[in-house]
């Protein structure tokens, strides 16, 4: 019966996330932080390495929940230790694939798929975080002004001291040009 | 230059939807006719897409930290069970719900069990008749005269009778623990194991999966002890025409089969087994199934009586995830090898290195 409720809410927590509720993000994070921290302190791991692990697991989640159709099969406690397992597995074995059966370290769902998406994925973000540090500013803040934060170009334009909406738009542009370039020069696929 | 902040400027206002109609009209038939263009859409959509995913993950990234900086990991060190739960207790719905919650969740698990019940007796009525598990049944006369013999000579205590079933197990650890089917040793009185050397040994059954088809024997012989294990699990799933073989028992003498994997899932789609194409027989049941650097990647468990050459194998993962669910002072566990010692060995000697740990099973009822 527990198990019942405990999948109700996890149900609940996921939906939280997509919406970007903080309230749900902070439980999941304080649920299940600990535990994770104890499965790498017991494998020689430091406190950051599992601040580290962690994070880059709930990105897994995150990412599968905002793309939508993602079915929790699991419990989210479950899917989100049998990913920081595998995380923590590949990076004590380099990338060999054999698992010795002694080792307590094995994964507990099968999460291939997963990975190879997380991986595309993490690579493009490694792309695009480079090219945003090589465009320098002010294209760097004015393109996530207006593509991430949503401004308007009115209140660009203001922001940036441009005479009319029009001028800003142009910089934005050539902004957003150099950035496709810096993007396409590192990343082919 | 100019141009190309034009063509930019049409992209993003298409994409952004702030054209009118006429104008999305028009767009749209440029579109279809210019290939260029349309790959220049498609390429600005899917990076935006990217750079949005960039804004979001870094987004992420910084609320996490501040969650993080909450959190004082001392404390954590000290008590970590006490502080799971109180946080636990702080998330839950309210009482109430909780009650409303267990009845709703109370209906549905009778339900999809009684459905689950139905659709399965319904299934195995249809699919019995197709579908065989490879155990051997004995008689006197099918036992070898060779096998008597080596019985005499070393004076081991093996009973007379040679059993009613026969299956075939392997070792799992080196203390006796050693794995089969569960239609094998379903319903025994009792189960003898017995290696190539024609020793025997009593076993028990101490672990049982009924649903995949597997059981995990113990050698009653507390102070039995084999060499260290040559092969590893490999809890991964096989590629499709993957080389894989088998030794199995089909025989008092131990068989040699070769095969490849044909599908995924095994009988009628059932998705904890692979099929295989190998010859089995009577017997079989409960050998190995090795791919070529000898990990074990699956477990033989029954062949399809309408067609030959089709075998079904149970998947390694469900043997590791047996182990895992065993209770802890029932576990083998520090009995696997860390290294598989067969990879680099031709065929041959894999084989020669493998026989000592493949067992016949034998089952008295």
């Amino acid at each position: 019966m527990n198990d019942n409720l405990n999948i109700a809410r996890d149900k609940e927590l996921l939906e939280g996330l997509a919406r970007d509720d903080d309230k749900a993000l902070k439980t999941i994070y304080l649920d299940n932080f600990p535990a994770i921290l104890r499965m790498v302190i017991q494998n020689n791991g430091s406190e950051d390495d599992a601040k580290d692990l962690f994070q880059e697991a709930m990105i897994v989640l995150y990412e599968k929940v905002q793309q939508g159709g993602f079915d929790l099969y699991s419990k989210l406690k479950t899917f989100l230790y049998a990913v920081c397992r595998h995380l923590w597995l590949k990076k004590l074995q380099g990338n060999t694939w054999q698992v010795a059966l002694s080792d307590g370290l094995e994964e507990t769902l099968p999460m291939e798929d997963t990975m190879e998406e997380h991986q595309k994925r993490d690579e493009q973000f490694n792309v695009m975080q480079k090219a945003m540090g090589n465009l320098g500013e002010p294209c760097k803040t004015l393109l996530e002004d207006y593509y991430l934060r949503k401004l308007s170009m009115q209140d660009i334009a203001e922001k940036f001291g441009y005479t009319n909406p029009d001028n800003a738009k142009n910089q934005k542009y050539k902004c957003l040009m150099r950035l496709k370039k810096l993007f396409f020069d590192q990343y082919a696929g | 230059m100019k141009d190309q902040f034009q063509l930019l400027q049409e992209i993003e206002r298409y994409l952004e939807g702030q054209m009118s109609e006429p104008e999305k009209a028009a767009f749209e038939a440029l579109r279809k006719a210019d290939a260029a263009l349309d790959r220049q859409v498609n390429e600005q959509q899917a990076f935006l897409d990217t750079f949005q995913q960039y804004g979001r993950r870094k987004n992420l990234q910084q609320r996490m930290d501040k969650i993080h900086s909450t959190i004082n990991t001392e404390q954590l060190h000290a008590k970590p069970e006490a502080k799971v739960l109180t946080m636990r207790k702080a998330g839950y719905p309210r009482r109430r719900m909780l009650t409303n919650l267990a009845a709703a969740a109370c209906i549905a698990l009778v339900t999809s069990l009684a459905t689950i019940a139905i659709m399965q007796q319904a299934a195995r009525q249809k699919s019995t008749s197709q579908y065989e598990d490879v155990r051997r049944v004995l008689n006197n006369i099918q036992r070898s005269q060779n096998a008597l013999i080596k019985d005499m000579n070393n004076n081991k205590k093996a009973p007379a009778n040679p059993g009613t079933y026969g299956g075939t197990g392997f070792a799992i650890s080196t203390n006796g623990y050693i794995i089969t089917n569960y239609h094998v040793v379903s319903g025994a009185d009792s189960v003898y194991v017995q290696n190539n050397k024609g020793e025997a040994f009593k076993a028990n059954s101490i672990f049982e999966d009924i649903s995949a088809d597997l059981a995990i024997l113990k050698i009653a012989d507390s102070t039995f002890k084999s060499q260290p294990l040559p092969y590893t699990l490999k809890p991964q799933a096989v590629r499709l025409g993957e080389e894989v073989f088998t030794m199995g028992y089909p025989r008092d003498e131990i068989v040699y089969g070769k095969g490849y994997i044909s599908a995924q899932t095994g009988f009628q789609g059932d998705t904890v087994a692979y099929q295989v194409s190998i010859p089995v027989n009577p017997g079989n049941s409960g050998a190995p199934l090795m791919d070529n650097e000898g990990n074990i990647v699956g477990i033989i468990t029954g062949k399809q009586t309408t067609s030959d050459g089709i075998a079904f194998a149970v998947k390694s993962f469900h043997l590791k995830r047996l182990l895992e669910e065993m209770p802890k002072e029932k576990l083998p566990r520090r009995e696997w090898t860390r290294k598989n010692n067969l990879n680099t060995l031709s065929r041959v000697d894999q084989i020669k290195k493998l026989e000592d740990f493949v067992y016949m099973v034998k089952v008295y009822n």
